[in-house]
């Protein structure tokens, strides 16, 4: 299972690489799609609270990622333009709008991760904590974003068909699709207080040369 | 008068021995009378509308105790769990079970405190014949008649005749039921007894039982009196009362707890009635009718003796109505009736114990009209006006043409609807752990909203205000086309084509969020869905005493708005696969539809009936095709269910995890001695079928033995 997604890239990029040398004028090389697995987003140490639900041991810290880099950036840095996305619990943040110092902007667009070759001109905003009905670019909440709570079995599952389009504050464009909320990309069948949740997995595709392609 | 003459008075008693041998599956008799299709009697075989009978003869030969029992063995009916993966309400046409009236005796059974009816509160003992209308009965019955009506019409005063009966079986499961009908000049008086009890069962691995110990009694009394020869009264009462003994261990805390207390049920009934017969063409009833149902649970800490759960509801409904039928011609036949339903409801679970009330006014008609006597058209409809969610008009048109012996047409077209019910009203639920949410019911959503405005605790209002707290009732729009083909007497073909247009469908939605993100639910009329599909019975005489017959349902059932949306590429037109985890596009017609829907279901049953030798059996294999589960989780057992959508796409496609398909084989043998004593023994679920998972209300096999004595004096 865990070999199937770098195969996958493996054969996106050989299919991408195929098609640049039939067109015999590559305008930007093929890029690899990159699974980035296990981004802790602020997990509780000791698992929730039975009585009342309250996560234990959470130290109300984003985790912040890079998409140039590819690697998660260091907490001191969050008033810095360094990082893309914060991750904390099931928000993400954007580094621009009230969120951070920088510009990036963000969209959550519905679609597979093949579909969008080409980045989106417009439609994406930074975060506005001012705003009652979309405080987030990527907004929050059951069936609002990117995921689905379920408060039977208090389970977090990533929608299917949503993928986050962000432009960085140096004004590129990248594309992910979350693929899990659990460590190790394994959800609890059963519902338990150390869910070990809270911990992204998502693949990505950047563009470093500033252009829409995401292919 | 045409040849399928109208019966005016019933025929009843004793009748089950003078059936022939080829029709021992009473269902099928043409000629027995039903009242439930038309509100009047009429001979099954003239209804321009689906309508299942099971006779008395039949619920003897299967040796059924409670209602569940006997209705899951029938062709298109299910017995589906409820929330809580226990009891067995009624899905029927691909109806969730709060959409099918139930009625004893023409009159509303209550207690749907989770939405569905837990039928085997029903003893079968007292059954006459149970009649299913299948297709939207709200142009005679109004609210919840939306996928058709149960009526359960029990014994009358008859000739004086009584009956003792006395079983055990596995789990320890008892039943003494005893009856007695006995007239004197005017008078007739009919009273009937039952005890059930059972050890429950457990299907789990830990100490806890899926359905725990209880212990049941049932009492009904009728009296009927002739005042004069034009003029019937009638009187009739009946309780149920239920003790359960819980016994759980609860996990809280990573601490086992062990809980001990009690679940009660009390639900009874009254009724009375006087008609009168102004002339052969005209006759009146005036009748009342009052229910009333609660229920309890009480769990304590053992051994501390503190409370850890309590839970109360309480419902009440009364219904004067009066009710005219008009013989204009025997070939004009018109009806009218007006009534008013008082009801209340009291319970824990919204809040606070307060009484809240709604009433209905309504007034019917129906109008028969055979201009020949191979053909008949009745139509009728129905107003209803309620305090709470306004007026509604529910029309019904249905048709016969029989243009030989061996064709029969019909075609029946009509709307139902069922109004929103006091959880939908009032549900005042509010989860102070995990993360928090409210589910609040739309008759205080909107002064909850106002209040978290005041105090500045709102945080988003995904609705504009004036759109939220409005409930309409859930409306269909119904058409039923079929018909029955007879080769030869007794072997037969009954079609049915339905087709079930459902909108305003009731659900929770998020409509505001507070500034601590804590999400507020509520009742909104969102969902638009369909059912189609097929129903199919054939019974063939194999032998002189043998039938054979098989029954099959095609259904899809399946939500508008996830076609639309997958056609659009919305939301719902990804799945996510199992493997890789990775995003596909999903085609509608990778599209299963809604959860606890079985694309097939069936039944093959033999039934054998020996008059000269006192010998009846059967053989019954029940058949429930794949299905998915819904987002229903957790049972007493402390097991959780997992959903059957796996691939995060929030609806049940072919990629998703099934509940697998099973058979389920009954059978039983019967000897009566002399037409007194009768000794029975059967098998329910003889393979031993289960599924602690998904199937909490299937027991596995249980074993019984019965005897009986009758005495009559006709």
């Amino acid at each position: 299972m865990k070999m199937k997604p770098i195969f996958y890239s493996l054969l996106v990029s050989a299919a991408g690489w195929l098609a640049a040398c039939q067109s015999n004028n590559s305008v930007s090389p093929a890029l690899n799609a990159v699974t980035f697995a296990n981004l802790p987003a602020d997990p509780p140490s000791a698992g929730y609270n039975p009585t009342n639900g309250a996560p234990i041991g959470v130290t109300n810290k984003f985790t912040f990622f890079s998409f140039s880099t590819g690697a998660i950036v260091a907490n001191t840095d969050s008033a810095t333009n360094k990082w893309d996305l914060g991750f904390r619990g099931t928000t993400i943040i954007v580094n621009g709008g009230t969120s951070g110092s920088g510009s990036t902007t963000a969209q959550v667009i519905t679609g597979t991760f093949e579909s969008y070759n080409t980045a989106p001109a417009t439609g994406y905003s930074p975060d506005n904590l001012a705003s009652a009905s979309a405080p987030y670019a990527i907004p929050t909440g059951s069936g609002r974003g990117w995921y689905n709570y379920d408060y039977t079995t208090n389970l977090i599952t990533p929608i299917a068909g949503k993928i986050i389009l962000v432009k960085t504050t140096a004004g590129k464009y990248a594309k992910m699709e979350i693929i899990s909320y659990y460590k190790n990309q394994t959800m609890p069948t059963t519902p338990t207080l150390t869910p070990n949740d809270r911990y992204y997995t998502f693949r990505y595709i950047y563009q470093p040369d500033g252009s829409t392609n995401l292919k | 008068m045409s040849n399928r003459s109208i019966i005016l008075f019933i025929l009843t008693g004793g009748t089950w021995f003078a059936v022939p041998a080829q029709d021992s599956l009473s269902t099928q008799k043409l000629n027995e009378i039903v009242v439930t299709a038309t509100r009047n009697e009429k001979a099954l075989g003239a209804l321009p509308m689906p309508v299942t009978l099971i006779g008395k003869n039949q619920l003897r030969t299967m040796g059924s105790l409670r209602l569940n029992n006997v209705l899951t063995e029938q062709t298109g009916l299910v017995m589906v769990p409820q929330v809580n993966g226990l009891g067995n309400g009624l899905q029927l046409q691909g109806f969730d079970p709060d959409y099918t009236l139930i009625l004893i005796d023409g009159e509303p059974l209550i207690g749907r405190y989770t939405g569905s009816l837990d039928l085997s509160r029903l003893a079968v003992g007292n059954i006459k014949q149970i009649e299913i209308v299948k297709g939207p009965s709200s142009s005679l019955y109004g609210s919840e008649a939306l996928a058709g009506v149960v009526n359960i019409i029990t014994e009358r005063p008859a000739f004086t005749r009584g009956t003792l009966s006395a079983r055990y079986g596995t789990f320890n499961t008892t039943d003494f039921t005893g009856d007695l009908s006995t007239t004197a000049h005017k008078l007739g008086v009919y009273a009937f007894a039952n005890r059930y009890s059972t050890d429950g069962y457990s299907l789990g691995t830990n100490t806890n039982k899926t359905v725990s110990p209880f212990i049941n009694t049932t009492l009904q009394g009728k009296i009927n009196y002739k005042i004069t020869p034009q003029t019937d009264l009638s009187f009739s009462a009946r309780s149920f009362q239920e003790n359960q003994a819980q016994s759980f261990v609860v996990n809280s805390n990573s601490v086992e707890i062990q809980t001990i207390g009690t679940g009660t049920i009390h639900d009874s009934n009254i009724f009375g009635s006087v008609e009168h017969h102004f002339s052969k063409r005209l006759k009146a009833l005036a009748k009342i009718y009052t229910t009333h149902y609660e229920t309890a649970t009480n769990l304590k800490v053992k051994p501390v003796d503190t409370l850890y759960y309590h839970d109360d509801f309480s419902q009440s409904y009364t219904r004067p109505e009066i009710n005219t039928e008009y013989f204009i011609t025997p070939r004009h036949i018109v009806m009218a009736g007006t009534g008013t339903i008082l009801e209340t409801v009291q319970t824990s679970r919204y809040g606070d114990e307060n009484k809240r009330l709604q009433q209905t006014q309504y007034g019917f008609f129906q109008y028969e009209w055979l201009p020949s006597d191979q053909f008949q058209v009745i139509g009728g409809g129905r107003y209803d006006h309620n305090s709470i969610y306004g007026a509604q008009f529910s029309p019904k048109l249905s048709m016969l043409w029989n243009p030989n012996n061996r064709f029969t047409l019909k075609a029946s077209y009509g709307l139902g609807f069922k109004s929103p019910d006091f959880r939908q009203l009032y549900l005042n639920f509010n989860n102070t752990a995990a993360g928090g949410y409210s589910v609040l019911g739309t008759e205080i959503v909107v002064e909850r909203i106002n209040q978290l405005k005041a105090q500045g605790q709102l945080g988003a209002l995904f609705y504009d205000l004036s759109q939220i707290g409005k409930l309409q009732a859930e409306q269909s729009r119904a058409l039923n086309v079929g018909g029955r083909y007879t080769p030869s007497p007794g072997f037969f073909f009954d079609v049915n084509i339905f087709r079930n247009d459902i909108d305003n469908l009731i659900e929770t939605q998020v409509v505001a969020r507070t500034t601590a993100n804590q999400n507020i639910y509520s009742y909104k009329n969102l969902h638009r869905v369909y059912t189609d599909g097929l129903e199919l019975n054939v019974s063939y005489p194999l032998f002189k005493n043998i039938s054979a017959s098989l029954g099959y349902q095609l259904l899809y059932a399946k939500d508008k708005d996830v076609i639309a949306n997958i056609r659009s590429g919305g939301v719902y037109s990804y799945y996510r696969d199992p493997a890789t985890l990775e995003t596909k596009r999903l085609s509608v017609s990778e599209y299963f539809g809604l959860a606890n829907r079985s694309r097939h279901t069936g039944n093959f049953k033999i039934f054998y009936n020996n008059k000269e030798r006192g010998l009846d059996a059967s053989l019954r294999l029940i058949y429930r095709g794949r299905y998915g589960a819904g987002s229903l989780q957790g049972n007493v057992q402390g097991l959780t269910i997992p959903p059957s959508d796996r691939n995060n796409n929030g609806i049940l496609d072919v990629y998703d995890n099934f509940v697998s398909g099973y058979f389920l084989c009954n059978v039983s043998a019967a000897k009566t001695f002399r037409q007194k004593l009768r000794v029975q023994a059967g098998v329910d679920n003889l393979f031993d079928y289960k599924d602690a998972l998904y199937i909490p209300n299937l027991p596995g096999r249980q074993i019984y033995f019965s005897m009986s004595y009758s005495f009559s004096k006709k």
